[in-house]
């Protein structure tokens, strides 16, 4: 039985992703939905990332998006493995189109800006991301997961995200 | 008072997974120092090094096993030893010859923080 929509996850998922109005809400998704928003999410900031190695010449912005980058990856490589041994399809949904479509605005956003300018949106957008998908991850989507492995593979990924978020404060402090 | 030490760790490129037997062979030196050599297991789970206080000697052997998903280091804060990435279920062991007794963390999560101590003998 499905636990309904905690409402800080979904004020913040309207909040993060800008979405105009939801017909679903978050906590409504099945585990292939969730799994997708999740691998969306994944991807979206190893495309940050991307973008810092390629705009960034501060060494401690470097290497944070190179952790991104491997860690996300890792996630990933979990995430369709477990798929994989399910024999299951992850299963696009809303969710994951408007984490896309603000993604790519942001993307746009960035890839204009440069220097210190750059450095300070790319981790205050890191900070403000990983907070958001954490809480996302936490209140909406832990607790509905029905699949038990699913579930626990959220769980790890939750407490490196959750790692990513206190990495990405620690750098918003130091480029202030 | 402490003397300085020759800051030296061996890296056993030894690899993943075997964590069956290690046989340090460049210890002699070392192993005459103190009784028999110890092997220490450091697990690196959900984002900590455990146990993240260590206290060994010189001819031991310190082995870090990372069981997380996410790619961990141990590396020394003045950068004398590394154990290069570890994936989840990858293992590295470091041989002390005469490290410096100090503080490591993991290079890609700088706020994974651990002390080693190593013993010395005052007579040396
Ligand atoms: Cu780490």
């Amino acid at each position: 039985m499905k636990i309904k929509s905690s409402l800080m996850a979904m004020g913040l998922a309207v909040s993060l992703f800008h979405a105009t109005a939801f017909a679903q809400s978050p906590a409504e998704l099945n585990d292939l939905e969730i799994a997708h928003v999740a691998y969306v999410a994944d991807n979206i900031d190893i495309r940050y990332a991307h973008l810092a190695l390629a705009i960034s010449k501060n060494p401690e912005v470097r290497e944070f998006a190179n952790t991104m980058i491997r860690d996300h990856e890792a996630v990933n490589e979990q995430a369709l493995a477990l798929l994989k041994k399910l024999n299951a399809q992850p299963q696009d949904n809303f969710l994951s189109k408007s984490l896309q479509i603000n993604a790519e605005k942001l993307i746009d956003e960035m890839s204009k800006l440069r220097g210190d300018e750059f450095d300070k949106r790319y981790a205050a957008n890191e900070l403000a991301y990983h907070k958001a998908v954490n809480d996302l991850v936490e209140n909406a989507f832990i607790p509905n997961i029905e699949n038990a492995e699913v579930k626990a593979l959220f769980e790890a990924g939750l407490q490196i995200f959750k790692a990513h978020e206190g990495h990405a404060t620690m750098m918003v402090g130091k480029l202030k | 008072m402490k003397l300085p030490t020759r800051r030296e760790a061996l890296v056993n490129t030894a690899a993943a997974l075997s964590a069956a037997v290690f046989t340090p062979t460049s210890l002699s030196r070392a192993i005459a120092s103190d009784g028999p050599s110890i092997t220490h297991n450091v697990e690196i789970r959900k984002f900590k090094f455990v146990p993240d206080h260590l206290l060994a000697k010189p001819g031991d052997t310190i082995v870090w096993t990372n069981l997380d998903i996410a790619p961990h280091t141990a590396t020394a804060n003045d950068r004398s030893w590394d154990t290069g990435m570890l994936k989840k279920g990858q293992s590295k062991s470091v041989t002390v010859s005469e490290i410096e007794s100090g503080g490591y963390f993991c290079r890609f999560h700088p706020h994974m923080k651990a002390e080693l101590q190593i013993e010395q003998k005052d007579s040396l």
